[in-house]
């Protein structure tokens, strides 16, 4: 009896186990797998990069869409800072959520729904309340992957208080760089501690291509050549200006973004996409944005490069009516409104009702969005551009790094001649 | 008959079984699949295709960064091991030292073990920070202007030893157990015959303790080789990749360039190399490591 009683608690243990091990995969997929059948409702599962309060305002903005929906159910799904390990990881496993936050389409895009016949279906009104721009930053090759939902360009913050300790004018629309640099000279003269100016070590090589592009060059020319593009005399005068005023003493190169050195005052100036407003806004920092200055010798306006996100859909997604559904509801006029404070609106409808070209810090980015039209990001076009990704955020390392301080020409011959 | 003496035999592999299932399934699977996917042209997203040994070409041919990372965390190893154990084995000293309080720092030497990777990147991020880092900021009273350490490619390989330091703790406490199990009275008589503190330790720790310390060797040899947390945090990589250990090389090459074939392979010859120098270590062990269980022939005998 006893040799039975142990056989059988050994049995009971070992089946315990392992199907405690099965069960947990069955719940790691979608939640429709058993519930489902029973529920006529389709779930679909939503991925966001967003945490903490924006985390919280979409769920609460999830939590109103399920409430209005008897035939869709949406679940949150929180990937946070691992985001592109974990819709990687997903499409490799053909399990990626059926809605997604989306920006990096050249990397995704084989992975992601075209979604050309879904914007038909909605008529043409659907696509022209988007701004132009927007397009082509959620498209590969004229097909659209994504619906917009938010972007930013980037423009000039600038420290008011220390404008005013120094005595000097404040950023206008028409400045030159060299009357950023001249402001710049002055405030690190006239106020203690502070720079005039900061831009990162580590530069983005995706958002410093628009300085290029201000000065009428670019990584690559038409034909997607590196030599003589991004080592031309217009792409070399760009980065010796920076490095110059580094040398100078007059800006400074941060290990980070550039937004801890703003809140602190440490520097008077730097460009930034609209993700600090907030942030500075919640300090009181006594600050104003502008658009980016001009090259003086390019004859042309400054451009921005756009950081767009879009929502896609899953190529393997099983409910795809359903996440168009969600789709438009994300990317609708309520949706646009509510996300205000921390996406700026994709919609012109939603620009003009809530008249943000009136607000002083949302307006000039909306103004660098019109300058900024016509201009297709390197990252969109090379197919190898991880690795030359790489090698260019390197090249500006050892252009930038005080420690290092290369000279120009010499870096960028040799990028160019990978 | 029959059917009890097959369930005795039986009964010790179903209590093994749950472990050996998780094995199988978790560690010589994916081990397995992951050589396989060494040999194949195996992207993230799209089709995958058989290149029989063309990753382990590229890597040895075509791959400069290969090379780089592979003698940069060989460096790194050649540094931390030695600085570690040392370390380690100087605390351990300390703490068998009778005097009061003793436990007191017992838990303090060993509390930085405990905590987590993340956080400790996170904590030395900011204690090394150029400008507002407690440890210039430290350096400065002493007159000293500290180094920019995340930034200038100079020192950051520094920095990233340094904050490796905190793990010492785990080797720390098994050198102190080793330490405290050696029977007094080798010290006693030892003293007897005139033998200083230091000539105690060189001749009676140092030699019982060997076996340990080869552990120890091996343990953090092979964890400096896969050294990623701390670089990924602290570093990225940086400055100028002049931290870009082998570990973040195989991950860039896995989730950044996606090519999961290829990180596959380097992380196949990292292992590869790992046997190597393990097996050189063990194989040195039988000049330098004394077993208690040993017996001294007369040929045989320690070197000093």
């Amino acid at each position: 009896m006893k040799k039975v009683m142990g056989m059988v608690l050994v049995v009971g243990l070992l089946a315990a186990t392992l199907l405690s091990g099965c069960g947990n995969n069955k719940q790691n997929g979608t939640d429709s797998g058993n519930k489902g059948e029973e529920d006529s409702k389709v779930k679909i599962r939503f991925a966001s990069w967003d945490n903490a309060e924006d985390l919280d305002t979409q769920q609460k903005l999830v939590d109103d869409f399920n409430a209005s929906q008897d035939n869709i159910e949406v679940s949150l799904e929180a990937y946070g800072d691992d985001y592109d390990t974990k819709i990687s990881a997903g499409m490799g496993s053909k399990d990626a959520p059926d809605v997604m936050y989306m920006w990096n389409y050249p990397a995704y895009h084989e992975g992601l729904e075209s979604l050309d016949s879904y914007i038909d279906k909605e008529g043409s009104d659907f696509k022209k309340n988007y701004y132009d721009a927007l397009w082509a930053y959620n498209s590969i090759d004229d097909s659209v992957y994504g619906i917009p939902v938010g972007f930013t360009t980037h423009c000039l913050f600038y420290n008011k208080d220390l404008f005013d300790q120094a005595g000097i004018e404040y950023p206008t629309a028409d400045w030159t760089w060299d009357d950023l640099k001249a402001a710049a000279a002055a405030i690190t003269e006239k106020c203690d501690g502070a720079k005039g100016f900061s831009y990162q070590i580590k530069a983005d090589p995706y958002d410093y291509e628009m300085y290029l592009w201000s000065n009428g060059s670019g990584y690559i020319d038409a034909d997607g050549n590196l030599e003589g593009s991004i080592n031309s005399d217009k792409s070399v005068e760009v980065f010796e200006f920076f490095q110059e005023m580094q040398k100078e003493g007059i800006a400074v190169a941060t290990e980070g973004g550039g937004t801890d050195e703003m809140r602190s005052a440490k520097t008077a100036m730097y460009i930034y996409g609209s993700w600090s407003i907030g942030t500075l806004k919640e300090d009181g920092l006594n600050f104003g944005v502008v658009e980016i200055p001009a090259f003086a010798s390019s004859g042309q306006d400054s451009v921005s490069i756009l950081s767009s996100s879009g929502l896609s859909i899953s190529k393997d997604s099983k409910h795809k009516e359903a996440a168009w559904e969600f789709v438009k509801y994300w990317t609708g006029e309520e949706l646009n409104k509510a996300r205000i404070e921390y996406e700026l609106p994709v919609l012109n409808s939603v620009v003009d009702s809530e008249k943000l070209m009136d607000d002083e810090y949302k307006a000039p980015f909306y103004s660098m969005l019109e300058q900024s039209s016509g201009y297709t990001p390197t990252s969109f076009v090379i197919d190898q551009w991880s690795v030359l990704g790489d090698n260019l955020e390197l090249s500006f390392e050892r252009i930038f790094n005080p420690s290092t301080l290369e000279d120009v020409k010499t870096v960028l011959d040799e990028v160019a001649a990978e | 008959m029959k059917k009890k003496q097959l369930i005795k035999k039986a009964t010790p592999y179903l209590f093994i079984s749950p472990w050996v299932i998780g094995f199988l399934l978790f560690t010589a699977g994916p081990l397995l699949l992951s050589l396989i996917m060494s040999f194949f042209n195996w992207p993230i997203i799209g089709d995958s295709s058989f290149i029989g040994m063309g990753n382990y070409v590229e890597m040895f041919t075509q791959d400069s960064q290969f090379w780089k990372s592979m003698v940069l965390t060989l460096k790194y190893a050649a540094i931390f091991v030695p600085l570690n154990l040392g370390i380690a084995l100087f605390l351990a000293m300390l703490i068998t030292q009778p005097i009061r309080g003793v436990k007191v720092f017992r838990t303090i030497f060993y509390l930085p073990a405990v905590v987590s990777g993340v956080a400790i990147s996170i904590l030395w991020k900011w204690i090394l920070n150029g400008d507002y880092g407690i440890l210039n900021y430290l350096l400065s009273l002493i007159g000293i202007e500290g180094p920019k350490w995340l930034v200038d490619p100079a020192w950051a390989l520094f920095a990233v030893i340094l904050a490796s330091a905190f793990g010492v703790g785990t080797m720390m406490l098994i050198f102190y157990t080793d330490i405290k199990n050696i029977p007094i009275e080798l010290y006693e008589a030892a003293s007897l015959d005139g033998a200083s503190p230091a000539r105690q330790f060189f001749s009676i720790t140092l030699p019982i303790i060997t076996p340990t310390i080869l552990f120890n060797v091996i343990t953090s040899m092979v964890s400096a080789f896969q050294q990623l947390t701390l670089v990924m945090l602290l570093t990225g990589g940086g400055p100028l990749k002049s931290t870009y250990f082998y570990g973040m090389f195989v991950y860039d090459n896995a989730f950044k360039h996606r090519r999961l074939g290829y990180a596959s392979a380097n992380a196949w010859i990292m292992f590869i190399i790992i046997l190597l120098l393990t097996s050189l270590v063990f194989k040195s062990s039988s000049a330098w490591v004394y077993y208690g269980t040993e017996v001294k022939t007369a040929k045989g005998g320690k070197k000093k």
